[in-house]
């Protein structure tokens, strides 16, 4: 058994508009990874391949140590999966679709489907047809939850819920890793969400993974300079500066890989630096999709 | 034990820099004692929905400063350390320093002027005191 | 492991189609009631009654229990369960032709006891009637597998339509076949060897629709 609780190495998929192109991707167990990226990235694609509901072209795919998609139903058992498209039967209540998984997954915890009933304020009487959208992302997750399963895949979990539900649904993600044998990989749009509680953190844009690291030092490597410069003298991009803006004496570079020296580099250069600032993974996320897009164009 | 602790979201610095500067008051101010047992870091994880590896961090980092001790198996628990309530209040103050200096400084105004501000402040304070006395 | 999670998923449309099941057995025993009714305009009534109401609910169960869970999204929940898309294709292909088969076999159960109750019938249009009931059942097995495969609700309503309208020429020249229209005056049912090729070509027709269906399915790369 692998030390691994998902393992993507070369993963290919072709599209007739759309190129998952060569997808490497590591979870270890006990840990919560975040996938952020922009619309149209590629993260339901590579979510869908590690569920094996989708075939990869190329590549090898290991889920708690079995092989996608060939070894999918084994791997299923454990794996606990809701994505943003996916709906319950709607003329039916939420109490028959706890009973219908309960039915199908021996490890269902009657108890923690209540508490969790009560804390999401849900009625398991109501029909789904009933239910609000946040209310239904709830019911979904608590399907998934109660089951305990040893892998939550969570596409866009968070998605189109109010602040409060949104509060909720990460309290009950982090209370899974009092377990340390279990593993959360889940996807948003939310960059403060996947700042607090992931443990890791892959970056994709375009079908292509552009980071995925240790969330603690990835944060660490990010920061924003304002510097004060002499008139008439550009700032020179030192290295780990991937951007600058400047406007007449006063600049901001961004730094995706930066030094403690790097303040003292820049006075030598005559520049004053008048703060050094750490950036939320958003802005790190909007400044690294705009620098791999310049790169896409020169390139 | 950590139910009082909040990470601030308007707050712009990194949340394990937030967890250690509340842990580290808890001590200041004599609610976490010498040799007192401390949450799990997998516990305080949970409890401040906040990544492991981020609590991991701060503990890292607080035991190097000789905060706090972690034993493999036995979890953590506050360092044994006379003076060092005083310790932490002073590193407090030189932070608040370096801030004020800072400041000023985007502001334009000299250090000179910023002793006599600080002067003004202190006196400021001993009048509302008096007035409460 | 894999059967118990067959058999709920069966079990799951069958509870979902609930409604239907209650119609087909209450136009059953409507059927039943006229046909008790002595008299031939009763009769022809009860007949006609019958294959409307086998055709109606027939055609409506592959679109709904096949082609709507695609479209209305529920087929990402199923797939998150532990099966497969075949163990899938089995369930939802048994469910949908046992739903169908509810009608069906009211039918049949039906029509067998009202001509064996009446000396009057001939026992040789047995061998017909078989036949006769057969051809629906086929023609049901490949609309629910077109829709299965397809998962286009439009192919499954081209599928419907051509196969119902195709219904009444296969009749038509079954029934002018002279190796089984020569022996439907006979007192017991005559079993030539026409009538046996016809019904075993049936058989083996709803055989070899599941097996490629089945093949098919499993051939598929991706499922949501």
């Amino acid at each position: 058994m692998s030390d691994l609780a998902i393992e993507l190495a070369s993963v290919v998929k072709t599209y007739p508009f759309f190129t998952l192109d060569h997808i490497h991707l590591q979870v270890p167990h006990g840990q919560i990874m975040g996938l952020i990226g922009p619309n149209g990235a590629g993260k339901s694609t590579t979510i869908r391949i590690l569920m094996g509901l989708v075939q990869q072209d190329r590549g090898e795919v290991r889920v708690l140590g079995r092989r996608m998609p060939a070894e999918q139903i084994a791997a299923k058992w454990d794996i606990g999966f809701a994505s943003e498209d996916m709906r319950l039967y709607e003329g039916m209540t939420l109490a028959w679709h706890m009973e219908f998984i309960r039915s199908i997954y021996p490890n269902w915890d009657a108890r923690y489907a209540q508490l969790l009933l009560k804390r999401f304020g849900l009625r398991a009487e109501q029909k789904i047809k009933g239910l609000s959208h946040g209310q239904r992302v709830k019911a979904t997750l608590l399907l998934v939850l109660a089951r305990r399963p040893r892998l939550l895949v969570l596409d866009e979990p968070t998605t189109g819920l109010d602040p409060v539900a949104r509060h909720e649904i990460l309290k009950e993600l982090t209370a899974v890793m009092t377990d340390e044998g279990r593993s959360v990989l889940f996807s948003s749009h939310n960059t403060q969400d996947v700042e607090q509680i992931s443990d890791r953190i892959t970056f994709i844009d375009r079908g292509r993974i552009i980071d995925s690291m240790d969330k603690e030092a990835y944060l660490d490597r990010w920061r924003r300079l304002r510097l004060e410069v002499p008139s008439g003298m550009a700032l020179p991009a030192l290295p780990g500066i991937i951007g600058i803006r400047q406007d007449g004496r006063v600049a901001v570079a961004t730094a995706n890989a930066f030094a403690p020296d790097m303040a003292n580099a820049y006075e030598s250069t005559g520049a004053r630096v008048k703060s050094i600032e750490t950036m939320t993974l958003e802005e790190i996320f909007v400044a690294n999709v705009e620098h791999s897009r310049e790169q896409e164009v020169e390139a | 034990m950590s139910s009082s602790f909040v990470i601030s979201q308007t707050d712009k610095r990194p949340i394990y820099l937030q967890i250690m500067e509340q842990i580290k008051q808890r001590i200041a101010v004599g609610d976490w004692t010498e040799g007192q047992a401390i949450p799990s870091i997998r516990q305080l994880a949970v409890d401040l929905q906040v990544s492991v590896i981020t609590v991991k961090r701060a503990y890292l980092e607080l035991e190097r400063e000789g905060v706090i001790v972690t034993q493999q198996g036995r979890g953590s628990h506050v360092a044994s350390n006379p003076g060092l309530g005083m310790r932490l209040q002073q590193e407090e103050l030189e932070k608040h320093l370096e801030q004020a200096v800072r400041l000023a400084d985007l502001l334009g105004i000299r250090p000179k002027d910023l002793e006599a501000r600080l002067r003004e402040t202190g006196d400021r304070r001993m009048e509302k005191e008096g007035e409460q006395v | 492991m894999s059967s118990r999670v067959i058999q709920t998923l069966i079990l799951k449309d069958w509870r979902l189609h609930r409604m239907h099941i209650l119609m087909s057995l209450a136009a059953g025993v409507v059927a039943l009631a006229l046909l008790q009714v002595k008299g031939e305009s009763t009769f022809l009534v009860g007949t006609v009654w019958f294959f409307v109401s086998l055709i109606v609910l027939g055609s409506m169960v592959p679109v709904s229990n096949v082609v709507n869970e695609r479209k209305k999204q529920n087929l990402a929940f199923l797939m998150s369960l532990p099966v497969s898309a075949v163990q899938y294709a089995i369930a939802k292909m048994a469910s949908t032709i046992g739903l169908f088969l509810l009608p069906w076999g009211v039918l049949v159960i039906a029509a067998s006891t009202f001509v064996m109750s009446r000396a009057d019938i001939p026992k040789g249009i047995v061998p017909l009637m078989l036949i006769l009931f057969g051809l629906p059942l086929v023609g049901f097995c490949l609309i629910a597998a077109t829709a299965l495969v397809s998962e286009s609700e439009g192919f499954t309503v081209a599928a419907t339509i051509v196969c119902n309208s195709w219904y009444g020429l296969v009749w038509y020249f079954i029934i002018r076949n002279p190796a089984i229209n020569g022996d439907l005056t006979s007192p017991v049912p005559v079993w030539s060897p026409t009538v046996l090729t016809i019904l075993t070509g049936e058989a083996a027709a709803v055989a070899l629709i599941l097996g490629v269906t089945f093949y098919l399915q499993s051939r598929k790369r991706e499922f949501v």
